[in-house]
């Protein structure tokens, strides 16, 4: 028996207390956020199988993603007060996933688990934006002492599920939404600032907001795309507020069909990597032709992501919907590239 | 060949090429290439010195083939069709080449979603630019296509066998490399004629050229420029590994033979026979490749006149 390592032993203290706080919470539906540590309880003695536990888990994951979808709704409400939300929704969803990605380690004997738990896991990473900043600073504060002895240590994989400790960040959202009413863009090329138009070059209003940094493109049939924001939430609001802009000027804007169209991650590995080897072994996914583009162009399939992998070790994933899928893309990569580690 | 009694503009104007003694020079660039392509870590100048030459006559030759095409068919400007209609000959080649095209659409494509900056540029300039060389090749082949082959190039998976055989070498070298020795690698692996276009245009004499190249027309020479100096150092190294006489061969006699007939006489037999000291390609062993690629053996070589009657068999295409 391995006694517990002191760098993972205030980790797994963290995550413990998350889970107290969890079961705390879960009554309240307003905070279901520490929710999404709780899969980790597969550690918990207090079942007789982990797989059970996982299970039943899961089975509160889901429900308080059920929850979690009220609390969604309620993002949709047109406050100035979710710009303040927004940079600590944003600092406290790293924490967690910074916390929630260290013990991914530890899964020996869950091998059938472990690919399960953490796709589940970043699913429910998708439902964590919205989420209420307020409730998890202080139920991390929470000081309980608890017995570390209940955890049962295990040996750490080091080939399959080897943790990379770094989280893609998002670098760029497109969105588009319909504001439902036919435009004059020289009307609103005149009069609103910030915005340019050039109809011998392109159809379309060039508009840009400076908070959130976003440019927008506004077409007469009044749908709009919006670029530039760094997270969902961020694009959702620049469009809003791309939509009031034109509301205020006259015209009876709606907002309808808001969809995120594609997302960009990007990420660094830190360590070099041998291009050649991965575009010899991954030939059906990979192309690279380094006289025309310094980066390796993999395809991945499932999730449907497209990776620049660059020699440097940074890595830029496009081309998801969703968050989830950008991570689940760099968790898939990490293993293969660090594979081709070069020394 | 001296020009002291040119005019003062061919003074000016460096483009005079090659009847002036070479001012345009791109052995530095092609001793990167060929380190890039599977060569020595520091490529003999003598030897960037004859794929120039090569690939100089190839491109020029090329062009004016192409100039013929384009004025055949009254254009102003050579299209990259008029390159497509010149490879139709050769699919592998001509797959490789669209493999290409398609490649730096695709790139383009994916760098533009990226960059909220290209994503706007791109908007601006009026995108049907997406997959617009892609269209093009394809409308082209449709056109000319009368046994279905060349369309059927299109959905055709075939592993190419060069570009695998290039990839494993590459593969290989880098293998044995340390982090600083690969980085140097990659960096000259991103050289290519693409990056110095202006450069690129005033060696080939563009200007003096009556029907000019259109821009997708010097990519595509871009490329074949460096399919050819690719194509040398395959070959190159193949001759190379001929070359070196294997104890018990009974061929190895005639092996020699054949290479001294082209081998230099400053060069020893033995410095060239043997696995040189510097294991870089050294000019006799282009040679030799290319005196072989010319030369078609089979019962009917004596009655194929398609290459001789340009004098020089093309590597590219």
């Amino acid at each position: 028996m391995v006694g517990p390592l002191p760098m993972e032993e205030e980790t797994y203290l963290e995550l413990y207390l998350d889970q107290r706080a969890a079961q705390d919470d879960l009554t309240q539906p307003r905070s279901p956020l520490p929710s999404s540590i709780v899969p980790f309880d597969v550690f918990m003695p207090n079942s007789s199988t982990p797989e059970t536990a996982f299970s039943s888990l899961l089975e509160e994951v889901e429900e308080a993603s059920g929850d979690f979808s009220s609390v969604d709704l309620s993002f949709l409400s047109d406050e100035l007060t979710q710009e303040n939300k927004d940079p600590a929704v944003a600092r406290s969803k790293h924490e967690i996933e910074e916390s929630c990605k260290t013990p991914s380690q530890p899964l020996p004997s869950e091998q059938d688990a472990g690919p399960d738990l953490n796709s589940r896991l970043s699913n429910s990473h998708s439902h964590l934006h919205p989420g209420d900043a307020d409730s998890v600073q202080p139920s991390l504060e929470k000081s309980t002492f608890l017995p570390l002895a209940s955890i049962t240590p295990m040996t750490p994989m080091t080939s399959v599920s080897e943790c990379s400790g770094t989280v893609p960040q998002l670098q760029n959202v497109v969105s588009t939404a319909n504001l439902a009413c036919k435009l004059d863009l020289k009307k609103i090329a005149l009069q609103a600032r910030n915005a340019e138009y050039n109809p011998k070059r392109f159809a379309a209003v060039i508009m840009r907001i400076r908070e959130p940094r976003t440019t927008a493109l506004i077409f007469s049939s009044g749908k709009i795309v919006c670029t530039g924001a760094r997270s969902e939430e961020q694009s959702r609001l620049a469009a809003r507020k791309f939509a009031r802009v034109i509301q205020k000027l006259g015209f009876p804007a709606r907002f309808l069909d808001f969809k995120i169209q594609n997302l960009v991650g990007s990420c660094d590995v830190r360590f070099p990597i041998r291009l050649e080897g991965l575009v010899l072994t991954h030939q059906q996914f990979c192309s690279y032709e380094p006289e025309l583009f310094p980066g390796l162009i993999y395809r991945m399939v499932n999730p449907r992501v497209v990776l620049l992998i660059f020699v440097s070790g940074k890595v830029v994933l496009t081309g998801a919907k969703e968050r989830s899928e950008i991570y689940e893309a760099f968790k898939n990569i990490y293993p293969i590239l660090k594979n081709f580690e070069k020394a | 060949m001296n020009n002291t009694a040119a005019s003062p503009m061919s003074a000016a104007a460096s483009s005079s090429g090659r009847s002036v003694g070479k001012s345009i020079s791109f052995a530095s660039e092609l001793q990167i290439m060929m380190f890039s392509l599977g060569d020595a870590r520091r490529p003999l100048h003598e030897t960037a010195v004859l794929i120039e030459d090569v690939v100089h006559t190839q491109l020029i030759n090329l062009l004016q083939q192409a100039a013929e095409v384009s004025r055949l068919r009254g254009a102003r400007v050579i299209s990259d069709e008029d390159l497509l209609f010149l490879m139709r000959k050769d699919k592998k080649k001509l797959r490789r080449l669209l493999k290409y095209m398609f490649f730096r659409d695709y790139k383009s494509k994916i760098v533009k979603g990226i960059d909220e900056d290209d994503l706007l540029e791109d908007k601006l300039s009026g995108s049907s630019n997406t997959n617009k060389r892609q269209k093009t090749a394809q409308d082209f082949l449709n056109s000319i296509d009368q046994t279905g082959e060349l369309l059927a190039m299109f959905e055709d998976d075939e592993i190419d066998e060069v570009k695998q055989e290039r990839m494993e070498r590459a593969e290989r070298q880098t293998r044995i490399m340390d982090s600083a020795q690969y980085a140097e690698f990659c960096e000259s692996r991103q050289l290519s004629f693409y990056k110095k276009a202006s450069k690129f245009r005033d060696w080939l004499d563009c200007s003096s050229m009556e029907i000019k190249p259109s821009v997708v027309a010097m990519e595509i020479l871009a490329y074949l420029a460096y399919e050819t100096v690719a194509q040398l150092v395959d070959l190159a190294l193949l001759v190379r590994q001929d070359m070196v006489t294997k104890a018990g061969d009974p061929f190895s006699h005639a092996i020699s033979a054949t290479f001294i007939q082209y081998h230099n006489s400053a060069e020893s037999p033995a410095a060239c026979g043997v696995e040189a000291h510097s294991d870089a390609i050294q000019p006799c062993h282009i040679r030799e490749a290319v005196r072989r690629y010319g030369h078609k053996i089979g019962p009917l070589s004596p009655f194929t006149s398609a290459y001789r009657r340009n004098g020089m068999a093309f590597l590219a295409c």
